[in-house]
């Protein structure tokens, strides 16, 4: 059973960051959660929803995050207890509700878990979601360690009860998934009923009435801020009257703790920590500034607090404090390896920052022994790139694409989406897709594309979308396709699994979060009733998936074909076929086959044994899979089906 | 540069898909049973996509560490892959560190395509030695293999490290945390596979 | 035996990228990078090669007439016009069966069933066509089978991917019935430095052959036709100049310079007509659709055809003087369009010796 769940208030557990926060939920008795699977933030709805039936509330994965938060938001109209979790750009896409919720106001605690990740580790942007509570007006948490992920996510359902407005708590890929020791508070279950009388209205209200709203929101924010003044999520250690202190929020504070303790400057610099960043804990930051003459803003990833805080800085200049010389991203002291206000923070670069300011040296290790590591590195290290797992359908998918686009010869344009199948764009999948935005941009830019023949562009176009990606984004730009006449091969790699981010499932998989049974709706059903031209097949049978797409090319209009099979990570077999080399017949260097296996196909499982200067098999990452035993020009690939 | 008391920095490197998170979480929540305060920071995500991976384990007495190690701060480095096991140590290694590795290459798709050169094992581990204070070389893989599947790979090396006496984390609760956490996946091959690698890292001297 | 060879890249650059691609299918089911689609060898993915098999078998990379006339016949061709030979005749099976399916005389059906059915070969490649219009190559091994690919083809079909195939699944005794460009492929697999095991294809019937159309003809009939089934295609002799189409409902003719536009630019570089370097060359003979023109060019083309008549499989007459003139003037008249109205870039893949170039020109 999960630490998640168990009813011992007081226990110490190794707990992830997603999971403290949904631990963090379940103390605050949460009735209603909904999200869309996205990394960093995928865990927290997961482990809810394993929780959901023991304890008795809802969960549910939406079809995409703005009818997550917007389902959420009902159930906190209704006066429940709801929460949404969601990745950074998870918050672009359910904006349009977002600014307009905040002003309706709710009644229920709602919270809103934001995961960013800086680095941009598993996403296509790095993109800062505090700046949306800003943006928003309403009170945002940071979490710094994995025991205020809990916390603060409690604190946060009773902060929104209280206000009457969605709160917001991010958290970044370092906390999320990282795991600490946890001391777990008692679990709450309120029997709550949902309410909607005659006399309710949700409304943003417009013209007159928003602006009221507006003001009212400006308000809540106020009573807000003036109770993150005592909030116990923000602190202050080190020297009392320090000149130099450090202001962090989130994992800058370990960072910004260790890298003073490493460079011994424990009773020469002071750290603030802030946990409640929107809005400021003005007189708690102000009491600082003034003792401060330099201060160093150590945060992820935008200058959010470094800007909010100069702000007030300037503001309280009239009051004699400053001048204050601040360091940080503007200053360029805090920089990631393309530079600041981009890439996540760790500790060397804090104590790069500090020995910068403080003009001290400090050498993490002896330089002889660094360059004597670079420069192993460089002779023993290739690079590592990423690839399609063993098995995977969509290494067959862009196979086939690649040929139907050389057989057709006119240089199709290929657009490409979010999901496994994103890395389409490297050699793992030949290279074959060539753009990749956010959900639905595929097929949404290759609308454009396709419509682009009076200006001279008359190439065929592709657009590729996976199925999850299709139920979330893909459904208005293929109506939008049909509408304005667009010419394009919409091609769907359905492996019945949300797959990049773990296997959740998706409204094609006849499952919910729950692990119920759900209706199963069909990709080809929908698309059918637009109207498109559609046909299904298995990618792995190769010859007849180039076939159908080179067919599909030379049709007008909107065709959309289904790649169908399983992922097979999410659907292991019991026991997997054992794949060999018969090393007499494989061809190996010569003409007819040059390596065909792993210099161009690339599956992980295609190794070459550099003795024999022949294929083999590396029977641990082989998936016994088969399809390159079909692809084998000298059929040496031996396929024991397991008894 | 000075190691901080009262901290030990681990670092559990390999490739995706090698089950670095399942061995740094077994070893981690062993060490909070023991009482001990613990970090682990991880690779999530698209890197798992046979990327490279990384997790920093960090035990302290007392103090909950952040969840990434400083450059040349880990103490102990335990490699599922000898390349991988390289590019850690040239990042994270010093003179002090402590090394276990599985010698039994996992090949880049850049290397099997061609299109760059996966040195010699020999040389990697001979590497990794002039950087690290020592290296034991543990053919994980095939233990896994004798224990009866070659994918347990990561669980013989928590026996590596369980047995090699550089952390103080108890054998006893190592597999009960095992037993847990494979409860319903055959957990008495997952044991087997523990206690060879355990038995077996008494045997190995350092190269 | 085989010139300096070259690879993938020559391929590209100075056949395929020039359109002189005949669609033989000698390239395309070599290796996983070549593909044939409609009627052009296309490259999926570059080998990185400098010397392959896909370069030395090709009938448009390079073809040298003195070398292969050497190492199939002993010596250079004395007959400048039609090529070596050692008979020519009329030629038709005496099988009634044979010939109602046949085109013409059923000569070529005839022989490679007798080849069969004797264990001369254990397999015979050709083109067969189900609905009369385009084909496939295909690997029969006996009469039903070999009957079945009965008929002319207009449409090009890459009968040598076939060859490929049958060497592949190990048969021993390969015939193969084929255009001209596809049997100097064949010829070339024979003399080339790389061993595929070529040396199986024990008999080459060659067809004589003044043109094919591409794929695109497909659609062009298809429309013409309609709903309605085709029996058979046929170009009458001149000065008929129309293309009929047989259906089962009634029979359609055209203007033949409207099939003309889908002639492969391919076919016109090529210097051979009536199929040089086969074991017996097979043609029409005009105004007796009964008939066929023979020409026997090696000595194991003699022993299978005298075996066949002695068997009562073909019966034979000799081929008027008048007809025989008429058919070395045809060829003599292409070979002289092509080595001097054909832009000599494209003709560059042609090795003659040069004596006999100025005979044929003059």
């Amino acid at each position: 059973m999960s630490y998640v769940e168990i009813d011992e208030p007081g226990k110490r557990v190794l707990l992830m960051g997603n999971e403290a926060i949904a631990r963090g939920a379940l103390e605050a008795g949460v009735d209603f959660c909904s999200g869309y699977p996205g990394n960093p933030a995928s865990e927290v709805l997961e482990a809810l929803a394993r929780a959901a039936k023991k304890f008795n509330f809802y969960v549910e994965w939406s079809v995409n995050e703005i009818v997550a938060l917007e389902t959420a938001g009902a159930a906190s109209f209704a006066g429940l207890r709801a929460l949404t979790a969601m990745k950074n750009l998870g918050a672009d896409v359910c904006a349009d509700f977002l600014m307009t919720v905040n002003l309706s106001g709710t009644r229920g605690g709602f919270v809103l878990v934001t995961g960013d990740d800086p680095s941009a580790h598993s996403t296509t942007s790095e993109l800062d979601t505090r700046n949306y509570a800003r943006f928003a007006d309403i009170p945002l948490l940071e979490p710094a360690t994995t025991q205020e992920a809990k916390d603060m996510t409690t604190w946060a359902f009773d902060l929104s009860q209280e206000l009457g407005v969605i709160c917001m708590v991010r958290t970044v890929t370092r906390l999320s998934h990282s795991r600490g020791v946890v001391t777990l508070g008692p679990i709450k279950r309120e029997k709550r009923s949902a309410e909607f009388s005659s006399g309710d209205m949700w409304t943003s209200g417009s013209s007159t009435i928003e602006c009221m709203f507006h003001s009212v929101l400006h308000e809540k924010l106020k009573r807000a801020q003036e109770k993150f003044e005592e909030s116990k999520f923000n602190w202050y250690v080190g020297k009392e009257d320090a000149n130099l202190i450090i202001i962090t929020s989130g994992t800058g504070w370990s960072y910004s703790l260790e890298a003073v303790k490493l460079l011994g400057l424990g009773n020469d610099v002071g750290i603030l920590k802030l946990g409640t960043t929107w809005p400021l804990p003005e007189k708690l930051v102000a009491n600082h500034l003034k003792h401060a003459g330099e201060v160093l803003f150590v945060e992820e990833t935008d200058p959010f607090l470094e800007q909010n805080v100069k702000i007030l800085a300037a503001e309280l200049a009239a009051e004699g404090v400053g001048p204050i010389k601040f360091y940080g991203k503007k200053s360029n002291h805090i920089r990631g390896e393309f530079g600041a206000g981009t890439g996540e923070l760790n500790v060397d670069i804090v104590i790069r920052a500090l020995t910068e300011i403080k003009k001290v040296t400090y050498p993490l290790r002896e330089k002889e022994y660094s360059e004597k590591a670079q420069e192993l590195l460089s002779s023993y290290v290739p690079a590592r790139s990423m690839g399609f797992c063993a098995g995977c359908p969509h290494r067959a998918s862009f196979w086939a694409i690649k040929k139907a686009a050389i057989w057709d010869g006119r240089e199709a344009t290929v657009t490409g989406d979010i999901g496994c199948y994103s890395l389409g764009m490297l050699p793992t999948g030949f290279s074959v897709s060539k753009t990749l935005h956010c959900m639905g941009a595929g097929i949404g830019t290759a609308n454009g594309f396709g419509n682009l023949k009076e200006f001279g562009l008359d190439k065929p176009v592709i657009a590729i979308a996976g199925d999850s990606t299709f139920y979330h984004a893909c459904m208005p730009a293929l109506v939008n396709a049909r509408w304005n006449g667009s010419n394009i091969l919409f091609i769907v790699l359905d492996n019945n699994t949300t797959a990049m981010t773990g296997h959740q499932p998706h409204p094609g998989t006849g499952i919910n979060a729950m692990g119920d049974p759900s209706p199963k709706i069909l990709i080809e059903d929908i698309c059918k009733a637009v109207g498109a031209e559609v046909r299904v097949c298995d990618p792995f049978d190769l010859d007849e998936a180039v076939q159908n797409l080179y067919e599909m090319l030379q049709n007008e209009g909107v065709k959309v074909m289904i790649f169908r099979h399983e992922c097979p990570l999410a659907f292991p077999k019991e026991k997997k076929a054992k794949v060999y080399v018969d090393q007499d017949k494989c061809l190996g260097e010569e003409c007819g086959c040059v390596r065909f296996c792993t210099r161009v196909f690339e599956c992980p499982g295609n190794i070459w044994d550099y003795e024999k200067s022949k294929a083999k098999i590396d029977e641990v990452i082989c998936n016994g899979c088969g399809l390159c035993a079909k692809l084998c020009p000298a059929q040496a690939i031996i396929v024991e089906e397991a008894a | 540069m000075t190691l901080e008391k009262n901290l030990l920095n681990i670092i559990i490197t390999g490739v995706g898909g090698q089950g670095n998170v399942v061995a740094s979480q077994i070893f981690a929540s062993a060490a909070v049973r023991d009482g001990f305060c613990v970090s682990v920071g991880e690779t999530y995500g698209a890197a798992q996509r046979g990327g490279a991976v990384m997790s920093h384990v960090r035990l302290s007495g007392e103090t909950q560490y952040g969840p990434l190690i400083p450059e040349g701060m880990a103490h102990i480095i335990i490699g599922f892959e000898p390349v991988e096991c390289l590019r850690t140590v040239g990042s994270f290694g010093n003179e002090k560190t402590k090394v276990i590795v599985n010698p039994r290459p996992v090949y880049p798709i850049d290397v099997l395509s061609g299109a760059l050169k996966y040195p010699e094992v020999e040389e990697v581990l001979k590497a990794i030695k002039e950087l690290v204070y020592s290296v034991q070389v543990v053919e994980a893989t095939e233990l896994a293999k004798k224990a009866g599947d070659p994918v347990m790979q990561n669980v013989v090396m928590v026996g590596c490290l369980a047995g090699s006496g550089f952390t103080t984390v108890k054998v006893e609760t190592l597999r009960e945390v095992i037993k847990e956490t494979f409860a319903k996946r055959r957990p008495e091959t997952n044991l087997k596979a523990f206690d060879l690698g355990l038995r077996e890292i008494r045997k190995i001297k350092p190269l | 035996m085989s010139q300096v060879v070259k690879g993938p890249r020559d391929l590209q650059e100075n056949v395929l990228a020039k359109g002189l691609c005949a669609a033989c299918g000698a390239c395309t089911n070599l290796c996983p990078y070549i593909d044939m689609v409609k009627g052009k060898a296309v490259f999926i993915e570059s080998c990185g090669l400098s010397e392959g098999k896909c370069y030395d078998f090709c009938p448009r990379s390079y073809i040298d007439v003195p070398s292969l006339d050497k190492s199939i016949f002993g010596s250079y061709r004395k007959d400048l016009a039609i090529g070596s030979n050692t008979s020519i005749m009329k030629a038709r099976a005496k099988d009634k069966e044979i010939r109602s399916v046949a085109q013409y005389g059923g000569a070529v059906s005839a022989l490679m069933i007798y080849a069969l059915e004797t264990g001369e070969i254990d397999a015979a490649v050709l083109a067969k066509s189900s609905n009369r219009i385009s084909a496939k190559p295909t690997i029969a091994k006996n009469k039903k089978e070999v009957l079945e690919c009965a008929g002319s083809k207009y449409i090009v079909c890459p009968t040598v991917e076939e060859v490929s195939e049958a060497i592949r699944q190990g048969i021993g005794k390969i015939g193969v019935v084929g255009t001209p460009c596809q049997v100097t492929a064949v010829r070339k697999m024979h003399a080339s430095d790389f061993e595929i095991g070529a040396d199986k294809v024990n008999l080459l019937i060659g067809l004589f052959c003044t043109w094919a159309v591409s794929p695109d003809a497909y659609n062009y009939v298809k429309d013409l036709v309609g709903p309605a089934n085709v029996i058979k295609l046929d170009v009458p002799p001149p000065p008929a100049k129309i293309f009929v189409i047989q259906t089962d409902a009634k029979k359609i003719e055209v203007s033949l310079d409207e099939v003309r536009k889908f002639i492969l630019p391919s076919c016109n570089v090529c210097f051979d007509m009536t199929n040089e370097f086969a074991d017996i060359s097979v043609g029409t003979v005009e105004g007796q659709e009964d008939w066929n023109t023979v020409i026997v060019r090696t000595n194991k083309g003699e022993k299978l055809l005298q075996n066949a008549i002695g068997a009562g499989i073909i019966e034979t007459k000799p081929l008027e003087k008048e007809r025989l003139d008429h058919l070395c003037e045809a060829s003599l008249t292409r070979k002289r369009r092509v080595l001097t109205q054909t832009e000599a870039e494209k003709m560059a893949y042609l090795t003659i010796r040069e004596e006999d170039k100025l005979k044929i020109i003059s």
